[in-house]
């Protein structure tokens, strides 16, 4: 029963996954925190139900790492345990295989990661946990299987540039950063990879794949002394390294700005966008609220409202906030047939305006319903639970930030989201990006 | 860039014996309305929490030339309202139980789901009760909602040329079978439906006797039952007329399509007609489905798989490899290969390698360690589906709906256990057959992305 490459499903609405932290009173996902003795950070949460365990663990590796050499730190995660000293590529993919466990790595502008799932029967879970310990500590790069994962590499940058949705992002980010390391794609570029090779590689491992840097996540059916003994065990052949300095805040554009990219789509690619938040950001919850309201929560958000139900213009139209160590972008996207680009483009930006100005206690009343009654979905499965305290352990967030947040949910008022959004929502001085052929 | 793999649900016994979680025994209880409406009801008590599933024994293998598509433009419909609700409504009451919910439709089955605190589980039932015989298609409504749909097709199809290159695989590898047209349907047939077209699919397929209910989560089953009789009982049945057979036509010669897109990479597509549980009559048939789906684990069920370990990383001519076989389709279905070479190799020549792995396969049994992996990855995927509630109902519900029994996921890993390598290579030599291949490739047009230097019509908003 596989579900291959072939698109099965059709759902009504794509829905645009947003990290949602809601919360109320009856909920109970007990999460500790503890330093490993080589001060790597461990956030632990037991769930007994099913013989199972999923760990992962991030180090500050991401993309805005990679200094002049782009793409650097996605090579480096994606070689990652490829082979150790003991195992050759097709030894370590068996190991784990064979025992049914899986292991997947992943990389982003603030982060590299890499994750484990296992059963919990013993003498199967120890032998994976074993072999994912090497993987991280004792990880080896051959210049044979670094030249084939290049040459993969520079297909798919390749085929990102006849990719409207790509092309679209890439502008977006190069645009609204400029000089800033969260600018260039975390895959880097054509022109830029090929200053990567095996010895900034080599380097780029040892100093970032350390213990000072890494949040160890762990979730399933194991105790708190199992769990300890585990954090030891992943972490005690890391080495301790220096915690690397913070990014510099990027700064958000002096003007409008516009940019088109022809292309032969039928459809244009579209996005508005300026700098949002960092993480942690105490402005968070009433942004996030008023998110949802304008454009976060599919059906029954504004912009969902007027460009799809309304116009018939789209399929799918978003806005996200994607707060990252520094501000990460704020954005509304969508996509439309050309004839219909700037007809898009107008009800956005009216929809936008609206919204700034004012929205119903109505539409208020019901999205903080949504956000609080929800929370039990939130958190129904150990793979949701890892995502979230990977990220708490991650961004440093108070250990009771699940229960915070939703109480600052509670909170907000329609003042303060107004207040809020016209803080830092400049309409005036955004970026508008069009690839197709717009009309 | 090594990801995740997302193996699909393998479905696993519950008698793995490593099992020794209170969960071990995939507790299914079935039931069945007065006006025939299926019910399964799954307990998982993990969190306060549930999901409501109905599905419909129709999807775009139900429809005919013309009318493609129209099983998922109803989808659409069914967010418009009833006699009772406004147009969203259904949305925004669910919306404010804190719920999640959407709805899907494929080939065979349209299924409508929330995701909800346990304790609004009645409420849901009155919404999906009531919109099963009593929504409202306003003329409208259906139009605006079609240059949805249109958009949906050209961000899903249009704009992307391995969509494109798998809709006209398939148009090609099926002559007569319903399988020769997209789910979403042909862009000509989506721009003539009418309202009527939507109203007469609604009346003709949305009844109690062809629908299932699934419920998973923190439940007790007799009361999910009583809740049913309650709401799902009032429905009145349909007469159903089942769809004409169809049956596809004896492939006599290879096939082969050449498609030019926005692509800067060939890529290909093979593709074998396969039987399905569904299709096979006798019990040698269904073994022969097994054994594909051995026979599509070693090939590429992980990254120790066949596909990967010798094209991908020994012999390096594909930078992209996968094979896919799903032996609980309805209707006779595919077993396919899709490939990228890599820089600098020909289609023909990625094909020629998968040509080998094949003969492989026809000469050689497959090896112990082999089926002694695919069985570990089966009983592993079995407990880590069972992490998520919506994934236990999605396989429930797609297996019944199709016409197989709710506990072909309990005897699954049984089954694989049960095949030889001799059954490999047998159904190995018998489908993957040079003679019944259909090739589709995929070459680039040349077409560039520039920046313009002609400013937007609109600068900043004011």
């Amino acid at each position: 029963m596989k579900q291959s490459f072939k698109n099965t499903f059709y759902p009504t609405w794509l829905f645009m996954v947003t990290l949602l932290l809601s919360h109320s009173a009856m909920a109970s996902v007990q999460v500790e925190s503890w330093q490993t003795q080589n001060g790597a950070k461990v956030m632990y949460v037991q769930t007994t139900q099913l013989p199972m365990l999923d760990i992962e663990m991030t180090f500050d590796a991401g993309s805005a790492r990679d200094g002049d050499v782009w793409g650097l730190a996605a090579m480096t995660s994606g070689l990652l345990g490829t082979e150790t000293s003991k195992l050759n590529e097709e030894q370590v993919s068996e190991t784990f295989n064979n025992i049914g466990a899986q292991i997947g790595s992943s990389v982003s502008r603030d982060n590299a990661s890499i994750s484990l799932r296992t059963l919990t029967r013993p003498n199967i879970m120890q032998k994976a946990l074993n072999t994912f310990e090497t993987l991280v500590s004792d990880s080896q790069f051959s210049q044979a299987i670094f030249e084939r994962e290049m040459q993969r590499l520079k297909i798919a940058l390749k085929q990102k540039t006849v990719n409207p949705q790509a092309i679209a992002s890439d502008f977006l980010w190069k645009t609204l950063y400029g000089n800033h390391p969260y600018a260039h794609p975390t895959s880097g570029t054509l022109e830029s990879v090929d200053k990567i090779n095996l010895d900034n590689i080599k380097a780029f491992y040892k100093t970032h794949y350390v213990a000072s840097n890494a949040v160890i996540a762990i979730v399933g059916n194991v105790d708190k002394t199992q769990a300890e003994k585990i954090a030891e065990q992943l972490t005690k052949n890391l080495p301790k390294g220096q915690i690397l300095p913070g990014l510099v805040t990027p700064k958000p554009l002096t003007q409008a700005q516009s940019i088109k990219i022809e292309f032969d789509s039928t459809q244009t690619y579209y996005s508005l966008a300026q700098l949002g938040i960092e993480r942690g950001n105490p402005d968070y919850a009433a942004l996030f609220v008023g998110n949802h309201i304008l454009g976060g929560s599919g059906f029954g958000s504004l912009l969902v409202e007027e460009v799809r139900e309304k116009r018939g213009l789209v399929y799918s139209v978003y806005s996200y906030f994607a707060p990252q160590k520094v501000n990460g972008p704020f954005l509304i996207g969508l996509s439309t047939k050309n004839a219909s680009a700037s007809q898009a483009d107008k009800v956005v930006k009216d929809t936008l305006n609206a919204f700034l100005k004012d929205f119903s206690n109505e539409k208020l009343q019901a999205i903080k319903d949504n956000l609080i009654g929800g929370f039990p979905l939130r958190m129904d499965n150990n793979g949701k639970i890892l995502g979230y305290i990977s990220m708490i352990g991650f961004y440093g967030l108070p250990l009771d930030y699940l229960e915070w947040f939703p109480k600052q949910i509670e909170k907000v008022s329609k003042q303060d989201v107004l207040n809020v959004w016209d803080k830092l929502i400049k309409p005036g001085k955004m970026l508008t990006i069009m690839v197709g052929k717009p009309q | 860039m090594r990801s995740f793999k997302k193996q699909a649900t393998y479905l696993v016994t519950g008698l793995a014996l490593f099992l020794t979680s209170s969960l071990g025994f995939a507790n299914v209880t079935e039931f069945t309305l007065d006006n025939q409406m299926k019910i399964l009801v799954k307990e998982d008590h993990r969190a306060p929490v549930v999901v409501h599933q109905v599905w419909y024994r129709v999807g775009s293998n139900y429809e005919h030339s013309g009318k493609t598509g129209i099983s998922h433009m109803l989808e659409h419909m069914m967010f418009k309202g009833t006699k009772t609700l406004a147009p969203g409504e259904f949305s925004k009451i669910v919306s404010r139980m804190g719920g999640e919910e959407n709805a899907f439709t494929s080939t065979d089955y349209t299924a409508y789901y929330q995701v909800v605190g346990k304790q609004h589980l009645e409420d849901l039932m009155r919404l999906e009760a009531d919109r099963m015989r009593n929504v409202v298609l306003t003329d409208e409504e259906f139009i605006k909602e079609r240059d949805v749909v249109t958009e949906e097709r050209r961000w899903r199809t249009e704009d992307k040329p391995e969509g494109k290159l798998y809709e006209q695989f398939k148009a090609t590898a099926f002559m007569n079978s319903p399988e020769h047209h997209p789910i979403i349907g042909w862009m000509p047939d989506i721009r003539s439906w009418t309202a009527d077209d939507a109203r007469n699919w609604y009346q003709r397929w949305y009844a109690p006797n062809n629908a299932t209910l699934v419920v998973v989560g923190d439940v007790n089953p007799q009361e999910v039952y009583q809740l049913a009789k309650k709401y799902y009982g009032k429905n009145k049945p349909e007469k159903i007329e089942p769809p004409k057979p169809q049956k596809e036509l004896e492939q006599e010669g290879p096939r082969q399509l050449t498609l030019k897109g926005a692509t800067k990479m060939p890529s290909i597509l093979m593709g074998f007609h396969a039987p399905t549980l569904v299709t096979a009559k006798t019990d040698e048939q269904k073994k022969e489905v097994y054994a594909l789906e051995v026979l599509s684990s070693i090939l590429d069920g992980d990254d120790s798989a066949r596909l990967t370990k010798n094209l991908l990383r020994k012999e390096q001519v594909v930078a992209s490899i996968g094979a896919g076989y799903d032996g609980t389709d309805r209707l006779t279905t595919l077993f396919i290969f899709q490939a990228t070479p890599s820089e600098g190799v020909s289609p023909q020549k990625a094909e020629a390698a998968i040509w080998q792995e094949i003969d492989k396969l026809k000469t050689d049994l497959v090896t112990q360690d082999e089926l002694e992996r695919v069985l570990a990855q089966s009983e592993a995927q079995y407990v880590y589906h069972q992490d998520s509630i919506q994934s236990q109902a999605t396989v429930l519900g797609s297996l019944v709906s199709v016409g197989l029994p709710a506990d072909t996921i309990d005897n699954w890993v049984e089954q694989l256990r049960k095949v030889t390598p001799e059954q490999v290579q047998a159904v190995a030599k018998k489908y993957l057959d040079k003679d019944k291949v259909t090739i589709a490739t995929l070459l680039p047009n040349g077409k560039q992305a520039k920046k313009s230097a002609a400013p937007l019509m609109h600068g900043g908003m004011h």
